[in-house]
């Protein structure tokens, strides 16, 4: 990782690029920070005036408050699932129509292309409708498979546009290489391209992982059964159901922080192949 | 199937010259790349092709809670677009949507490269102090987020007040969310906050590919910062800045979320709708799903338009 | 553009009435002798947020099984998407509720274009006249009943007693005395709190103070030979909104885009815990009204600071806090806005004979009951008395006995949904020309109540 500058005046004011890096991190996570501060603190305490920076004396009760409701579970195992479900075949099937337009000239390659980036200017907010009666009529409301086929839908188009870049970028040479050293060509495939393909399958696995695990209003529409909820359904229940008696912040920050940990515990699971994920993508462009 | 892949790559790759290619291509006919994009195409005909078929149909009648409840919708062809287009107050949502939608892309883009920038220059652990702050906010819900943030703006409790209180400025319960334009300007904030990081880790991702020496030679022959940056970083990071850009447009014209879950907090709705939660109130508010679909049609037909730039541009770059 | 719509489709509006009166017609007929043995049968009642206690919803499960020995299954739907849930639902035979609840005024919109079942048949039998009335024209279309109330649950006014008292006001018998008291506080400010409020109203909140206008013998809307026109700048309705700008003027300090939530958090003394803080001592306190408006259940959050397992407790003390309905004009309980539920059975149901027995199960003596003791103002009037008899259920009866329904519109959800009315609301305080302004509203709210 060169990096761009390296004469002895820009060291010196290194510490100043420092000090900003430090500030600019600090205002980026401070909503993060206030949610799991605001969470480890009573509602009595988030109610007064002066905001309590430090969650000290600060206890589990509300997080212990969310779970006795029972229903976080149930939902966190649908939204796994589902996320599960989505990245898989997203990417599966991602990365073949990558092959092809990236690999391949063909009629109709223009269109498939151009296609693929229209999909994501649709508005969504007008499509429940017939997104339930479609839906409805092949049986599928309130079911995973359901769920995942629309968002493997709205998914899938960015993510051929992501794998597109790391598909072309890996030199079909290295695998040509291979093959003379004795590999077979499906060999050649699983320890020559593979390998290098995996954080661009990375990179886009998280992109899809964020929005099957985010998404909400389709949700809203497919699921209408209590028991199969997905987690952001979940939370905005839980925050409607306390914005309608006495708003208890506490309970609410505890279930956003709940929400968001599986991601963020996944995100820095990832992150190191992710951002290579990035770079080698951005290499195409 | 691999077998089959890694020999059309191969083919495909030893012809390095794109007219060879064509004739490669035309002696030999393959079916290869349709078998491999069918499945792509054949999960969003299922899931997109009626939807997008039903509204476009839609969008040609008057279609309201009677015709949903089973009575037959009588097509009235393009009176949904001929009243969207004489409504002035269509016009206001949409100006507002672009104006929203332009200065948040502007904000975005400039911060995330600002960012990107500052992660190149700064040592290791600072850098990754950095990322993995952007990676939280990144990694954060949107419902959560949105909650997070009402609270931070709290017009009693909030810290935002708090502290700008605290710092001497009259902002005892300032209710942000009242104006129209200091509600754009929180909606703002948070859209930046949450799309900064994805454009700061790209951008990020094409800087190392420009060389060190280049620039240092630029710098020897006196090129100043701001020269350093247009002429050569620039150019060799355009193809990102321009997904990138594509990418924020788009989904900054069509957000709908946080703007929605803002307005349940405040504000006067009508004051401060945007395309997504016009065509949301149409069509879950008022049952009016003909004028719900016109309009969605039309925020397409404007996407594609203001985009068709950019997506000419890069399909060239594509085909060479 | 809503407006030239309706005209528009004015045609198809009343054609689409009789054809939805026709369909709903016929599924009567299926509805009637229809089987009312639920062995391994199952039926989906959706009940509206988290009003109905699990005490209730468990003992229509019972019930429900001891009579049919069918399964009731409860889902719970959110207020906020009830409205996009039964959109999508209702009109599909394999995934409609059989039974739903909806808010009393959600129920015309559904009604008009077939939803609901044809309950005419058991309407004697389920209360008759017994039922609220104003629900149940909600319900109606035609003479043909197709939704009934479920429960009723009215506004009414707390206050700070000690508040009133330093400030020399008395509790008031009329309106305008209760519009002198609070303008009076306000001016004070004996609680000496920055942006203290006489009458805590937000200005987007219509449901509590469309009070003002009904009061003065105003209306949102009036209808002649089927014809809504919106009637905000009625010389009835202008007064009220003139009280109402006074209101906001001297009386309410509460922001311009504040709604009907969580009010009751500026009726309360400190909302900190000692010692939690370490400046406690110059910790503001959470106080910021000596009157507010809200649902009866608004007490438990009321009250004087305690606690109680580490948790903090709020005790109600007659000393310091009072509650009454707000008055009216003539001294009477002012008309104030009905809030509410009804409930109906889906037209596409596919087990009407059971949903039918669950409605008997629901408007029986013993469930109305349990509504009137957990707060719910039961649907039948002669369960009121099980309300109880303390201050909050006289409160609440008083409030009730005059209280009025927004208008039976076809299109009066859309009106909800597009928010105008919280907008017009806003607007009322710094409005220059009131009259000019509620013409402008009534022009847009006119066509959205007649366009479905």
């Amino acid at each position: 990782m060169s990096s761009i500058i390296r004469t002895p005046r820009v060291r010196a004011s290194r510490v100043a690029y420092g000090v900003i890096g430090v500030v600019v991190a600090l205002v980026w996570i401070f909503p993060v920070y206030w949610m799991a501060n605001s969470a480890l603190l009573p509602n009595v305490v988030l109610q007064s005036k002066t905001p309590v920076f430090l969650p000290f004396g600060g206890s589990f009760d509300n997080f212990a408050a969310v779970f006795q409701g029972g229903t976080f579970f149930p939902a966190l195992g649908m939204s796994v699932i589902i996320a599960l479900v989505v990245v898989a075949f997203c990417l599966f099937f991602a990365f073949l129509a990558a092959l092809a337009i990236s690999r391949f000239r063909f009629r109709g390659r223009k269109s498939f292309v151009l296609a693929i980036l229209f999909i994501q200017m649709l508005p969504a907010e007008g499509l429940f409708i017939a997104q339930y009666k479609l839906m409805a009529s092949v049986n599928l409301l309130n079911t995973v498979l359901g769920v995942s086929i629309i968002y493997i839908a709205a998914v899938v188009p960015f993510t051929i546009w992501m794998l597109r870049g790391f598909v072309a970028g890996i030199p079909a040479e290295l695998e040509e290489a291979a093959m003379m050293d004795g590999l077979s060509r499906t060999q050649a495939f699983l320890r020559i391209t593979f390998p290098l393909l995996a954080p661009g399958l990375v990179a886009s696995g998280v992109y899809a992982f964020l929005q099957a695990w985010n998404e909400f209003t389709v949700a809203l529409v497919v699921l209408q059964a209590n028991a199969d909820q997905t987690l952001p359904l979940w939370l905005r229940g839980f925050i409607r159901a306390s914005a309608s008696k006495a708003i208890d912040w506490g309970q609410v920050m505890a279930a956003s922080t709940l929400v968001a940990l599986p991601v963020i515990i996944f995100f820095l699971f990832v992150q190191g192949r992710m951002t290579s994920g990035l770079v080698s993508g951005a290499v195409k462009g | 199937m691999s077998v089959d892949t890694a020999r059309a790559i191969t083919v495909s790759e030893l012809s390095t010259q794109p007219d060879a290619r064509v004739t490669e291509r035309r002696r030999r006919p393959s079916f290869t790349p349709y078998f491999l994009i069918i499945p792509s195409v054949a999960i969003l005909v299922i899931a997109m092709g009626y939807p997008l078929v039903w509204q476009i149909v839609t969008s040609t009648q008057h279609f309201g809670l009677a015709q949903q409840f089973g009575q037959p919708a009588p097509f009235v062809w393009f009176d949904n677009y001929i009243k969207l287009a004489a409504d002035p107050y269509m016009w206001t949502v949409i100006l507002r949507s672009l104006a929203f939608c332009f200065v948040t892309a502007a904000v975005t883009m400039a911060l995330g490269t600002l960012v990107a920038l500052l992660m190149n220059v700064v040592n290791r652990v600072i850098r990754i102090v950095i990322q993995i702050s952007l990676l939280l906010a990144w990694a954060m819900p949107v419902v959560a987020a949105m909650t997070v943030w009402n609270w931070l703006f709290d017009w009693r409790r909030g810290v935002v007040n708090w502290i700008l209180t605290s710092i001497g400025l009259p902002f005892q319960d300032h209710n942000w969310l009242q104006d129209p334009i200091s509600f754009f300007f929180v909606a703002m904030i948070i859209v930046v906050w949450m799309s900064v990081p994805f454009v700061a880790f790209s951008v990020y991702a094409g800087l190392t590919q420009v060389s060190g020496e280049v620039l240092e030679a630029a710098q020897m022959d006196g090129a100043t910062a701001s020269q350093r940056f247009f002429a050569i970083i620039v150019p060799i990071i355009r193809p990102v800045l321009g997904i990138v850009l594509l990418l924020q447009v788009i989904w900054d014209l069509r957000v709908f979320t946080q703007i929605k879950l803002l307005q349940d907090a405040g504000s006067i709705a009508s004051e401060t709708n945007l395309l997504g939660t016009y065509i949301y109130q149409l069509g879950t508010g008022s049952s009016d799903f003909g004028m719900a679909s016109a309009v969605s049609i039309f925020v397409l037909v404007l996407t594609v338009a203001i985009s068709a730039f950019y997506v000419r541009n890069m399909l060239k770059e594509d085909e060479s | 553009m809503k407006r030239k719509l309706a005209t528009v489709t004015a045609v198809a509006l009343a054609s689409a009435l009789a054809l939805a009166a026709c369909s709903s017609g016929s599924g009567t007929t299926t509805g009637t002798g229809a089987s009312t043995d639920g062995k391994g049968k199952t039926i989906t009642l959706w009940l509206a947020g988290a009003d109905t206690p699990d005490v209730l919803r468990t003992y229509l499960k019972d019930e429900f099984k001891k009579e049919t020995g069918g399964t009731l299954n409860i889902q719970q739907q959110d207020w906020g998407d009830l409205v996009t849930k039964l959109t999508t639902s209702l009109p599909d035979a394999n995934n409609t509720p059989d039974v739903t609840e909806m808010g009393n005024t959600q129920s015309p919109t559904f009604t008009n274009v077939g939803a609901f079942l044809d309950i005419s048949d058991m309407y004697k039998q389920l209360g008759g006249t017994n039922l609220l009335q104003s629900f149940v024209d909600a319900g109606k279309v035609g003479d043909k009943n197709y939704t009934l109330p479920y429960y009723f649950g009215s506004r009414y006014m707390f206050i700070r007693k000690d508040i009133w008292a330093t400030a020399g006001v008395a509790v008031p018998t009329t309106l305008d005395e209760f519009n002198s008291a609070v303008a009076t506080i306000g001016a004070k400010n004996p609680a000496g709190v920055a942006n203290f409020s006489g009458f805590y109203l937000g200005g987007q909140d219509w449901r509590d103070g469309i009070s003002w206008i009904f009061a003065n013998g105003g209306d949102i809307a009036t209808v002649k030979n089927g014809k809504w026109t919106a009637s905000l700048d009625s010389a009835n309705s202008l007064k009220g909104l003139e009280q109402l700008q006074a209101i906001y003027k001297t009386a309410s300090k509460a922001p311009n885009d504040a709604k009907d939530s969580n009010q009751y958090i500026y009726l309360n003394d400190d909302d900190a815990i000692p010692g939690a803080t370490t400046a406690d001592a110059a910790t503001p306190v959470s106080l910021a009204a000596a009157t507010i408006m809200a649902p009866g259940w608004a007490h438990w959050s009321i009250g004087t600071k305690g606690e109680k397992d580490g948790k903090v407790t709020r005790t109600w003390d007659d000393k310091t806090f009072g509650v009454f309905a707000l008055p009216g004009v003539d001294g009477k309980p002012a008309p104030v806005f009905a809030g509410g539920s009804n409930i109906g059975i889906s037209a596409k149901s596919k087990n009407p004979g059971l949903a039918k027995t669950l409605l008997t199960i629901i408007f029986s003596k013993t469930y109305q009951e349990m509504l009137g003791k957990n707060g719910l103002g039961p649907a039948n009037s002669q369960y009121v008395s099980s309300l109880g008899s303390d201050e909050f259920a006289k409160a609440l009866i008083a409030s009730a006995s005059n209280s009025k329904l927004t208008p039976a519109a076809p299109g009066w959800a859309s009106v909800e949904a597009s928010n105008v009315l919280e907008e017009f609301f806003s607007k009322i305080k710094d409005a220059p020309d009131l009259a000019a302004l509620a013409k402008e509203y009534d022009a847009k709210i006119t066509p959205m109540l007649n366009a479905k």
